[in-house]
């Protein structure tokens, strides 16, 4: 195993978390003594499998789960519950029906009760900087998925959260609209400078845009290697021509394929238990 | 969206004036069976009074300032009943749908007494609460609780996961929660109980009115009644028809399928 990567300076610090769950066949480690740390300005992606743990490790770090042991610090604080420092964007359907992209982005700035014309000046600015300009008023039901998880992404930058921590964002959107909101993403990351921390399961995503990846063991879900992406920025999608990334990509997946093989054998294995 | 609108914008309206006109037929129908019903001697004249008797009997009731005195109680008395039948509904509803244990505890009971007919509680409402408003307003608000709880429970167990952590990743209060996320996420269901919640209280009322009381329009109708005056009672069955239609399609208007978006 690799040495804690981690730094005193680090505005995200993880260390040694566990979290486990109790299940009628018993207590299963979804998180197994995971640390690391999250520079400040930084993107890091957390890679694995599915089953690894990685979710539940977002729903930690987000503060809507708890955990069993160890320890989860933002800018010196502990993470006790949803944290303001950290701005969650989820995976799945999240826009509020009900409300217009306006309303939508500037619902954090709402709950803190900021006045009107000013959370409506301030989500403005971030719905033209998510490239919505001229959305403003459109209800979600008006909107492609992709333009949807874009209000999503610009509600929860709106809050100014010192990290953006994002679960697998774009797995639900076609491969060419995921490329270049993947752009979008680093544009915007690259110009608020934006420490990020994106969890997904697409080894191209993670290239394309991370500083460092971490990869993860499938179950029990440990720290398997962080692999610095030594790739000049500013990026665009381009890059994933390039040979340096052909290697980064088959570095992770020579790592990743060990342990997603891993877990489709022990899905086999539960399945067959299954039958008999 | 261009494409969409116009391929189907020009076909609704064919279709709504075909149901219109089939509307105006059926009515037109009933309208003339009637007449030829009350002509024709075969039943006594008073069981079918003419449409002439019954419009007559229209226009004098309308003319009586006495008919919307009864009227303005009959309203007050659901109104009423609505408004504390439905917030109380409201109220439970959230909470059983919010806590599983609350909800496994109780909510079979809201079940089991959700289609009791409710005016056998009548008698008991009476002593409690007098032969005026007051017995009227407690039917009716127990008619209405019902169905609006239950709709809100079922309601708020239809709430979207994903907001309701979107609502806590950014740290909203409880009342925040409730009034910005839960109360909107569920607006469709709510208004679907208040719906049937204001048909009950309205049938809870008027049934109480006429078994009891001394005003109101259940009231006027059995006393109509009482004193064979059927073409009153049947002028007056049609305003409470409009008036039921009416209400229904305002509850339906306020959260409807027009304001889907907004409320």
């Amino acid at each position: 195993m690799n040495a804690p990567l981690q730094n005193p300076s680090d505005i995200l610090v993880v260390d040694d978390v566990v979290v486990r769950f109790d299940t009628p066949e018993g207590a299963v480690t979804a998180v197994d003594h995971v640390s690391f740390g999250v520079r400040q300005g930084e993107f890091l992606s957390v890679i694995g499998p599915s089953g690894c743990g990685k979710s539940t490790l977002f729903n930690v770090i987000g503060g809507l789960l708890g955990h069993t042991s160890g320890t989860a610090n933002v800018a010196g604080e502990t993470i006790n519950g949803p944290h303001p420092s950290i701005g969650m964007v989820f995976q799945e359907e999240s826009t509020f029906p009900w409300r217009n992209v306006t309303d939508n982005v500037a619902f954090p700035l709402e709950l803190i009760g900021m006045p009107k014309a000013q959370r409506i000046e301030r989500a403005r600015h971030f719905i033209s900087l998510v490239g919505l300009d001229g959305f403003e008023n459109r209800y979600p039901n008006e909107l492609s998925g992709g333009m949807r998880q874009r209000v999503s992404l610009a509600r929860t930058l709106a809050s100014e959260p010192k990290i953006l921590l994002m679960d697998e964002p774009f797995a639900a959107l076609d491969e060419q609209t995921r490329l270049l909101l993947g752009d979008k993403v680093l544009q915007i990351q690259q110009q608020l400078k934006q420490t990020t921390l994106l969890i997904t399961h697409n080894i191209t995503e993670a290239v394309q845009m991370s500083d460092r990846i971490l990869v993860m063991t499938y179950r029990p879900g440990k720290v398997k290697r962080i692999v610095d992406i030594d790739l000049p920025r500013p990026r665009t999608s381009d890059i994933v021509g390039s040979e340096a990334f052909g290697r980064y990509v088959a570095q992770i997946w020579a790592d990743l394929r060990e342990e997603a093989s891993r877990g489709m054998r022990d899905e086999e294995k539960t399945m067959m238990g299954a039958k008999s | 969206m261009a494409d969409t609108s116009r391929v189907t914008l020009p076909a609704p309206a064919p279709m709504v004036s075909q149901v219109t006109m089939l509307r105006v037929a059926i009515i037109l129908t009933v309208l003339a069976v009637w007449e030829f019903l009350s002509r024709s001697g075969w039943l006594y004249r008073d069981v079918v009074p003419s449409l002439l008797a019954i419009g007559r009997a229209l226009i004098d009731l309308l003319t009586h300032g006495d008919y919307y005195f009864n009227l303005a109680v009959t309203a007050g008395e659901v109104g009423a009943a609505l408004a504390i039948g439905g917030s109380l509904g409201l109220i439970v509803g959230i909470a059983l749908g919010a806590n599983r244990f609350l909800s496994k505890a109780f909510e079979s009971y809201l079940y089991y007494l959700g289609p009791t007919p409710k005016i056998i509680f009548f008698p008991i409402m009476i002593m409690w609460f007098g032969v005026g408003p007051g017995s009227k307003i407690a039917l009716g608000t127990l008619s209405c609780f019902f169905p609006v709880a239950l709709s809100a429970a079922a309601g708020m167990r239809q709430i979207d996961k994903t907001l309701i952590k979107v609502g806590r990743s950014f740290r909203a209060t409880t009342m925040q929660m409730v009034f910005k996320i839960y109360l909107p996420a569920m607006r469709h269901p709510i208004i679907n109980g208040v719906r049937l919640g204001l048909g009950v209280a309205l049938i809870g009322t008027l049934l109480a009115e006429t078994k009891l009381s001394n005003k109101g329009i259940g009231f006027l109708i059995i006393q109509a009644y009482s004193i064979f005056d059927m073409p009153r009672m049947y002028a007056m069955l049609i305003i409470l028809f409009i008036l039921s239609i009416g209400a229904n399609s305002l509850v339906g208007h306020f959260g409807g399928l027009d304001n889907i978006k907004r409320s």
